[in-house]
């Protein structure tokens, strides 16, 4: 009776190949749904973890995450899967090859891509684009995404805008709801966003990683939509559907490297290129990527909670032999083989793998436990998350912390909050690491040297051991115990600022506090061209500003450059210290008047001082012309001086002068002059500048000379 | 620096399986489907089975399963009868070794599924009554085996099926073909005793939303007027759609909240409710909730009335903890976007409530009304005591 429609299913599902000709005819639509897989995080935030497994192999409640991945595409409708590896991709091609994705029945074929020139997102997606390996809209993930949602909706959307607007929608990206504060969010990971509220459109994008301040260009505003909606609460899933358009811009624009920078670039450049991004909130879907250790531990929680419903432990999605576990009541989960002591407890959200022997009296909650570990008496596990084969002695106490692959723990040892143990370390007795201790088997310094055979990656275990022998005696007893083995791993400073814009710590908790977050001042930059700058960067970045011109005029002086390129420098220090325009005006003022008091003290009389400073305004006249050129602009120009002057009462006659060469090597006009002299001063000080005889000698030979030029005409 | 030529290795699936497949597919595509070759076939009823499983895991985000599991049923035996008609096996012990195997993997992808199983019993117990008539004895379809016979048998008697009858197939097909008519008509003739248990004027009370339970409310509505309470089944809510549902057909409905059930029985008749499965020992795994319902009956004295097809019949007890219960996404409980109350509270969201025989009055199934004291009989009846464990 249910023939036909069987047949249908498999033609459909899993003929990508063969059919296409015969598909190419039909409507678009009906293409088979294609993911590209990003199986590297580019970044070294798992460092040393990630330097003997790839981060995508990493187990997240005993299942590797790019099984979480690969079973997410597949259950949304994926046919042809590319997974793209780079770092240690030999592991991540064995891995899928014994795995279910790559047998023959398999729903979603799985080819994997591999090179060791991928250096970043932007790579990956110019060579799909080069192999021109999708055909229609396409969904991109990371090999470490782990969700449940159903993008059909999305998608469906997605190709409605398309249809209805040409090919103008290039990009949806998925979001989920979760207020700040929520435990899924970590900081690092912050976005704001502004949208149109009725078509979902982005309109800004922002990632709010330690910004304390955002500006919004005005021109968002202005974008003819009555509902607009600038959002905080969006958790990134880094799900998002894209159209084969996007490939073809990274392309084009080959200093994409991430998707932050294709996502800005394509809004600042909306209006040039017409290319709009959307965005899909899912309310009852969950998705969320494993940045970090923080948010390992979150989603590992989260996965033994089973907020990732279908995809539970006990559902041994990736169909792998013997994993088969069983969930009873508080969550705790069991392989086959465990074997619990006398008197010990899970108390809740536990995860234990096959083979593992717990001794008696451990109490153990919100832990994963890989397989064929030994844990001993005593043990108290709280948000531990302890790999395969490792070895724990009695009296140990873990809190939340990563133990990996083959660490040996021994007696009486307390892990305290964020300790990571990497691979192969050995620990103890009787030690306390503090918190966020990294130990690895990995000397911090040979960073270099690991860098050249990181590719090697075969070799590396043989490679590592070898180390081990040579340098076993040099183990600090004190980092790692007294029959320990590791090194303690301090969280690498290198270069690599314009790779990747996270911050370095694995745990994702403390925030990079550098002031010049690309962000920051990308936007500003957008402000200035506004010509609006409502608030001014903070107190310190305008003193070393001015401290910079000042150098630098100082330079330009016992140097003799040229003008020119004193404006190419202050250009740049603006820059650099994010200061606008008017400021940096106002600061070269005050610069160039109080430089004779920097170079001959504050006690120079006014004739000196005017003498001093005339030959100045006269050398750097171009400079400050190229500053002054709207009337505005001389009238802060002048309110500037004032502020100068009215700090140095004695030097009130020079003020005259300056005005005078200022006004005759034609920095200033006559009419701003008069417009600031009549300006209503709002303090007592400055209107008595203002009847200064010599000021209003000056404005009278100012409207003198205004008059008889009237007259002359 | 230099730069070593780019070096990328695209792979696809290995192994000749694949080239056969591609070849044969190619082949089906230009020829007539009648002369698949037996590689091709052998792929195809993989996929099948494969994406059955995959459909069987992924089924059920929220309460129970969104199809009804008429339809499990239904899709399970399909694809036994395929694989009957499709696998290599040369006698009825290969078969059901087959048939075994391919079981053991389609329970493990949804134990809460239940009918699934139950299906696969069915099945084998069709191929051992087939073999038994083709090797012309009547020894297999005699239902109680004495004790004696149990105890000096000894081991399987498997090696009894080793024996090779070239219409077994044929037969064994047509007989999977009489169970599938059978389940088509399963929720009909549940329906049509509707009018021996309702009465005109009753106040009947139900729980969430049973399939068979709306069938069987609707029949009786055709000729008689009563009045139904439905309680809503928090946090899915599947009354309110059972409400809905009902109220199309005239039926005078009230939806209530759960913690109402009790209060609300005294004025009740009947209770009438569906459920997940039925247990060996008479008891119901059903819907979240019922429980209560079926303590609130009983201490009214009100009957408490279960309409199950057979094939929820399983050979299971509710000891069996390691399978039994089903939880869910707290989602619905406590919504994900709570925020940081979620840190600090655990959310559970179980599926199913385990109802003890005592408290259920009565079973009406597709072959009649039963009590739960004859469940093991029906047991028995449907199943081979050897199949309990696939």
């Amino acid at each position: 009776a249910d023939d036909s429609p069987h047949s249908i299913t498999v033609v459909g599902g899993k003929s990508g190949k063969q059919s296409r000709p015969r598909k190419a005819e039909k409507d678009e639509e009906e293409q088979p749904l294609q993911a590209v897989l990003v199986a590297d995080s580019f970044n070294r935030r798992f460092f040393p973890i990630s330097k003997d497994q790839p981060r995508a192999l990493l187990p997240l409640a005993n299942v590797s995450m790019i099984d979480y991945t690969l079973e997410f595409l597949t259950s949304t409708g994926v046919q042809e899967t590319f997974v793209f590896c780079c770092w240690m991709s030999s592991k991540i091609k064995e891995h899928l090859q014994k795995s279910k994705w790559c047998r023959p029945t398999s729903p979603n074929v799985v080819h994997v891509i591999t090179s060791d020139l991928y250096r970043s997102l932007g790579d990956v997606l110019r060579d799909v684009d080069a192999k021109a390996l999708v055909r229609s809209d396409f969904l991109l993930v990371y090999g470490d995404v782990v969700s449940n949602i159903d993008v059909s909706q999305a998608l469906q959307e997605h190709k409605q805008r398309r249809k209805m607007e040409k090919n103008v929608s290039v990009m949806t990206m998925i979001f989920k709801e979760s207020p700040p504060g929520h435990k899924t969010r970590c900081e690092d990971d912050d976005i704001i966003v502004a949208m149109d509220g009725k078509s979902k459109r982005i309109l800004h994008y922002q990632r709010a990683q330690a910004l304390k301040k955002l500006h919004f260009p005005m021109n968002i505003f202005h974008s003819g939509s009555d509902e607009f909606e600038i959002r905080f609460d969006l958790l990134d899933c880094h799900i998002s559907i894209c159209s084969p358009q996007v490939a073809e811009l990274f392309t084009d624009n080959f200093d994409y490297q991430t998707k932050n920078d294709f996502v800005r670039g394509l809004l600042v450049n909306e209006e040039i290129l017409g290319n709009q991004i959307h965005m899909h909130v899912t309310k009852d879907g969950y998705g969320a990527r494993v940045s970090n250790l923080l948010m390992y531990d979150t989603v590992s929680s989260d996965t033994i909670r089973r907020w990732i419903y279908p995809i539970t432990p006990e559902a041994n999605f990736a169909d792998q032999e013997g994993q088969s576990c069983t969930h009873s009541r508080h969550n705790v989960y069991r392989e086959p083989g465990v074997s619990l002591g006398h008197g010990s407890q899970m108390e809740e959200n536990v995860l234990i793998g096959r083979n593992t022997v717990i001794g008696a009296n451990c109490t153990i909650s919100n832990t994963v436990i890989g397989a064929n570990c030994v844990i001993g008496d005593n043990v108290t596990l709280d948000r531990a998350y302890i790999w395969n084969r490792v070895h724990i002695a009695n009296d140990v106490k873990v809190k939340q912390s990563v133990i990996c692959d083959n660490v040996e723990v021994k007696h009486g040892v307390v892990l305290n909050e964020q300790c990571v143990l990497a691979y192969n370390v050995v620990v103890g007795p009787d030690i306390t690491l503090q918190e966020g201790t990294v130990l690895s088997m990995h000397h911090p310094d040979e960073e270099d040297d690991e860098d050249e055979d990181e590719f090697l990656s075969d070799d590396d275990v043989g490679y590592s051991k070898d180390k081990t022998k040579q340098k076993g005696s040099l183990f600090n007893p004190a980092e790692v115990g007294s029959e320990g083995k590791g090194y303690r791993w301090k969280s690498s400073s290198l270069d690599d600022t314009e790779e990747d814009e996270l911050a370095e710590c694995i745990w994702g908790l403390a925030l990079n506090p550098d002031p010049e977050s690309d962000s920051e001042s990308e936007v500003s930059e957008g402000s200035h061209d506004l010509g609006s700058h409502p608030a001014s960067p903070e107190l310190d970045d305008v003193k070393v500003f001015q401290n910079e011109v000042h150098g630098t005029l100082q330079r330009g002086l016992d140097e003799n450059i040229s003008c020119d390129n004193l404006v190419l420098e202050i250009n740049s220090l603006k820059y650099a210290y994010n200061i606008s325009l008017k400021e940096v005006m106002q600061i070269l003022i005050r610069v160039v008047l109080e430089f004779p008091f920097q170079q001959q003290g504050a006690q120079i009389s006014t004739a000196q001082y005017s003498s001093h400073l005339l030959p100045l305004l006269k050398k750097w006249a171009p400079v400050f012309k190229n500053y002054v050129k709207r009337p505005q602009d001389q009238m802060d120009c002048l309110a500037s001086m004032e502020e100068v002057f009215l700090e140095r009462e004695t030097h009130w006659a020079a003020l005259v002068k300056v005005l005078m060469s200022v006004y005759q090597l034609e920095i200033l006009e006559e009419e701003g002059i008069m417009r600031w002299f009549k300006q209503s001063s709002t303090t007592g000080k400055s209107q008595q500048l203002r009847r200064n005889q010599g000021l209003l000698k000056f404005i009278q030979w100012l409207e003198e000379a205004e008059e008889s030029s009237e007259g002359d005409e | 620096e230099i730069h070593e030529p780019e070096e990328v290795s695209v792979w696809f699936r290995e192994g000749s399986s694949c080239c056969q497949e591609t070849l044969a597919r190619n082949q089906r595509f230009t020829e007539t489907p009648v002369n698949m070759p037996g590689a091709d076939k052998e792929t195809d009823l993989s996929e099948r089975i494969e994406s059955f499983l995959s459909e069987l895991k992924r089924c059920g985000s929220g309460a129970g399963s969104l199809r009804g599991s008429a339809e499990t049923a239904r899709e399970t035996t399909a694809l036994l009868r395929r694989i009957t008609a499709q696998a290599r096996w040369g006698n009825a012990g290969e078969l059901m070794e087959i048939i075994r195997k391919e079981g053991r993997r389609m329970t493990a992808a949804q134990p809460s599924e239940t009918t699934v199983g139950n299906m696969i019993r069915r099945v084998l117990k069709i191929i051992r009554e087939e073999y038994a008539r083709s090797r012309g004895s009547s020894e297999e379809t005699d239902q109680q085996e004495s004790l004696h016979k149990l105890l000096t048998s000894g081991g399987s008697s498997e090696d009894n099926f080793r024996q090779h009858f070239t219409h077994l197939k044929a037969n064994v097909i047509e007989a999977i073909n009489e169970l599938l008519t059978e389940l088509e008509g399963t929720t009909d003739n549940i329906s049509m005793q509707a009018l021996e248990h309702i009465h005109s004027n009753e106040v009947i009370m139900t729980i969430g939303r049973s399939r068979t339970v709306e069938a069987f409310l609707k029949d009786a509505a055709r000729k008689r007027k009563f009045h139904v309470i439905v309680a809503e089944c928090a946090p899915f809510c599947q009354g309110h759609e059972m409400a809905t549902s009902l109220c199309k057909e005239d039926i005078e409905t009230t939806v209530i909240p759960d913690a109402a059930i009790f209060a609300v029985m005294s004025r009740v008749n009947k209770v009438i409710i569906g459920t997940q499965t039925v247990l060996a020992n008479g008891g119901l795994r059903a819907v979240n909730g019922t429980h209560t319902l079926a303590l609130a009956a009983k201490h009214h004295s009100t009957p408490l009335i279960v309409c199950a097809p057979m094939f929820k019949l399983s050979p299971q007890f509710p000891n069996e903890e390691d399978t039994f219960h089903k939880f869910v996404s707290p989602h619905e409980v406590l919504p994900f976007t709570e925020g940081e109350i979620l840190s600090k509270v655990n959310a559970h969201c179980p599926v199913f409530d385990y109802v003890p025989p005592e408290l259920i009055t009565l079973f009406i199934s597709n072959i009649g009304g039963n009590a739960p004291s004859y469940i093991y009989r029906l047991m028995s009846e449907l199943y081979h005591p050897e199949d309990h464990e696939l």
